[in-house]
């Protein structure tokens, strides 16, 4: 480690590719023991930071600019200079980083054991031991488990526990906890914190969302389009006291509200859906999920991934068959009709999820928002074209172009696309699954209004499925807290942010208040 | 650019470049096809228009056969006669393999794996078994309709697994939540697989009935005189071979470029050799 503290010194670094830049004059300073957040959207150019830094630029990139690392002397970045720190590098475990045939473990400890130079069984041991130091990890025998077995939140775990058994210098984190649910991010952020505290690493974290800003402290470099809009602390830029762009980006905070929900009545009309008795489990003897959402109103099923709330969406949209129970939707019970029965109630029924496999990528934009209305009525072609461009404007996709297939979109604009085919559907309800996922701050901004437009204008029922707390309350009044796959709480959303009684909903609620940025409930 | 990607990016290029040779070169015989009767110097089958066996020359260029017929004259009157006969075997493999494979992916689930048993076991018997015992139990004449159904299983089994492999992506899953008919998903599945793919599997199913109609031909059990096919013309050509190389080579190196044509228009894919 450098004398003086300095790890990591980048001057006026470019990165352009065919011409295009994707990185513009960029400098920054780190010292050991801190941390910079750098935070832009999709392509603002954090990708190339972190191709040039860790060693594996393209050769296509057109790079200028020095680094300099540690105490070594600024050598042109073009070059990459071999770093006289040690660096290690913390990937996404949604990014696939692991060879699929091999399990978890055995790939981790051979990475340790390359960065050390020490034999096998040692590396194992250092990652057993950095394991054990994380607050909240799994025991070391999870990881024993290939990664087609292994859920993603394991082997995030398992990934800083390798980059901390490194004992680096300088750690380079590329999205490394995105998409993991806020509860899990927030333990894994928390536990990053505390190694970077007790070994003293520089810190350099990646991220199109804002929990990384508002958890680790540090500077936040605000980055877009290649360029630094500005840097400072999270707390200045969530301020208000920013950049009209980081304003922006900072809107997406994660922020609950104690007020009451205004304009939405809590009068609302006949039952729409009802589920009875239904039980996840198989052959279980506890009594079985029952509630009703009415026509208008809006649920969401919060929990962890596993807690029961996607089981139980499913069930809902009969995509799997619960052991027990009935589901009733419009008064009619789904699993007692024959099949075009079921296809002829369930057009009422709208699905937006974050799957980015969700629509049939081989269609066209305008095939896959016609779809719905060619398949139940006999329209016009001109009528299905002016319902079409209504819904693509109302999602902000009217500017496209409509032959494009689904697979050239943006994961953004096919999120967008499945709320305009749900739109032309008329959907008594609309199942709502993570629907913020994977997008970056701008676009997750961008969704809530798109969703929260459909919600008001068309006025179907919510089903919402997620594990982030603001979500629900941007989307639903009401909610179910899953645990185990059981509901361990229910109420208004207000009221069980108010005085949350089960300790999983206290979790959850803490998982998406940032300490000094977002409003917190009394509660937590 | 990293090395691999440069590599994944090259070889969509090549890929491309040798679909449109294989294209350009189908769109060429095609067109010695059409024009056959006015590009051949000589009718099909009149002998005795120059001396036998005479070797390749200005006014014989591929030569002259053992009964002094134009090999040029015949091989492409034979190239037309083997276009023909493969182009209607193509369209029974793909109509019977092809068509009922994608409907068989959409039956009751027992009911379509049953049916993907059969045709996998089918399937497992060389072709050009197949393709000979249906000429045995029907006539030579039928010998295009044996070779289509021979290559059928084969086509039968891939048209399965697509649509099934389709029928249970999520996007479909999803689709069928939202009251998406079965039938809604087989005209999406048809529509986009029979822009897609027509073309290459239409080009696969060519080369496979070509090789069957080929052999089968070569082996007796096919094409009969005066109509002889490039297949007949080899066979015949057996007995001057070693002294009279031109009778074979010609007929021979018009099937393999009509083959190779095939081929790459198919994207080189060898999932339906016989």
């Amino acid at each position: 480690m450098s004398d003086t503290g300095r790890i990591l010194e980048i001057a006026e670094l470019s990165v352009a590719r065919s011409g295009a830049a994707d990185l513009d004059r960029f400098s920054l300073a780190l010292d050991a023991g801190e941390s910079v957040v750098v935070l832009g959207e999709a392509g603002s150019g954090k990708e190339a930071l972190i191709r040039v830094l860790g060693g594996f630029a393209d050769r296509t990139d057109q790079i200028s600019g020095t680094i300099r690392f540690g105490n070594a002397e600024a050598r042109p970045a073009a070059k990459r200079p071999r770093p006289s720190i040690r660096i290690a590098y913390l990937a996404s475990p949604l990014a696939q980083p692991f060879v699929g045939h091999v399990g978890v473990l055995g790939q981790l400890s051979r990475v340790v054991a390359r960065k050390l130079g020490s034999p096998l069984a040692s590396a194992r041991e250092e990652l057993r031991l950095a394991l054990e130091r994380l607050v909240g990890a799994p025991p070391l025998a999870v990881l024993n488990e290939k990664p087609g077995t292994l859920d993603p939140v394991s082997m995030a775990w398992g990934l800083l526990a390798c980059a901390c058994a490194q004992t680096p210098d300088l750690m380079l984190a590329d999205h490394p906890f995105a998409d993991l649910g806020p509860n899990a991010v927030r333990t894994l952020l928390t536990a990053l914190a505390a190694e970077q505290k007790r070994l003293g690493f520089a810190l350099l974290y990646t991220t199109e969302g804002l929990q990384p800003a508002g958890r680790l402290g540090g500077r936040v470099v605000v980055i877009r389009d290649g360029k630094v809009v500005e840097e400072g602390p999270a707390a200045r830029l969530a301020s208000g006291h920013a950049h009209a762009y980081t304003r922006t980006l900072f809107k997406a905070l994660p922020q609950l509200s104690l007020d009451e929900p205004r304009g939405r009545s809590a009068a609302r009309g006949q039952p729409l859906l009802q589920v009875y008795g239904l039980d996840l489990v198989a052959g279980s003897r506890r009594e079985g999920l029952t509630f009703e959402l009415r026509r208008g109103a809006s649920l969401a099923l919060v929990g962890e991934e596993g807690s029961g709330r996607r089981e139980l969406a499913r069930a809902v949209l009969g995509l799997d068959h619960a052991p027990a129970g009935r589901v009733v939707f419009d008064a009619v019970d789904l699993n007692i009709l024959s099949q075009p029965m079921t296809s002829r109630l369930r057009r009422r029924i709208a699905f937006i999820t974050g799957a980015d496999d969700a629509l049939d990528p081989r269609m066209t934009l305008w095939d896959t928002v016609d779809e719905p209305l060619r398949a139940h009525l006999k329209l016009s072609g001109d009528l299905v074209a002016g319902y079409r461009e209504a819904a693509l404007k109302r999602v902000g996709l009217a500017s496209h172009d409509g032959r494009r297939t689904v697979a050239t979109l943006s994961a953004f604009d096919k999120r967008r696309l499945q709320v305009a085919r749900a739109i032309v559907g008329a959907p008594l309800l609309a199942v709502v699954d993570e629907p913020l996922r994977g997008l970056d701050a701008f676009a997750q901004t961008i969704m809530r209004e798109v969703l929260t437009d459909f919600r008001t204008h068309q006025g179907p029922a919510f089903l919402v499925i997620t594990s982030d707390f603001t979500v629900a309350q941007a989307l639903a009044e009401e909610v179910m807290v899953f645990k185990d796959k059981k509901i361990v709480e229910r109420g208004p959303i207000v009221d069980v942010l108010r005085s949350p009684k089960e300790a999983v909903t206290r979790d959850l609620i803490a998982a998406v208040t940032l300490p000094g940025l977002s409003q917190s409930p009394p509660s937590v | 650019m990293s090395a691999t990607e440069s590599a994944s990016q090259t070889a969509p290029f090549l890929r491309a470049a040798l679909r449109l040779i294989g294209w350009s070169g189908l769109g060429l015989i095609a067109v010695a096809v059409a024009l056959s009767d006015f590009l051949a110097h000589f009718p099909a089958g009149v002998g005795g228009v120059g001396p036998m066996l005479a070797a390749p020359s200005a006014l014989h260029a591929f030569g002259t056969d053992l009964l002094g017929r134009d090999v040029l004259s015949e091989t492409l009157h034979g190239l037309s006669v083997t276009v023909v006969r493969a182009f209607l075997g193509a369209l029974v493999a793909i109509a019977v393999g092809g068509l009922f494979g994608a409907v068989a992916a959409r039956l009751p689930r027992v009911m379509g794996l049953t049916l993907r048993g059969a045709m996998g076991v089918l399937a497992a018997i060389p072709a050009l078994l197949l393709a000979i015992l249906a000429i045995g139990l029907s006539a030579r004449l039928y010998a295009p309709l044996a070779a289509g159904l021979a290559a059928a299983p084969l086509a039968f089994v891939r048209a399965h697994d697509r649509v099934d492999a389709l029928s249970r992506s999520t996007h479909a899953e999803y689709a069928r939540a939202t009251g998406i008919s079965a039938s809604t998903l087989l005209r999406r599945d048809l529509t986009y697989e029979f822009r897609d793919t027509l073309a290459t599997v239409a080009a696969r199913a060519l080369a496979a009935v070509t090789i069957i109609l080929s052999t089968v031909s070569f082996l007796g059990f096919g094409a009969t005189p005066p109509a002889r096919d490039l297949g007949l013309m080899i066979a015949a050509a057996r007995a001057n071979y070693l002294h009279a190389w031109w009778t074979a080579a010609f007929p021979a190196l018009a099937l393999v470029v009509l083959i190779l044509c095939a081929r790459l228009a198919a994207d080189l894919d060898e999932g339906e050799r016989p």
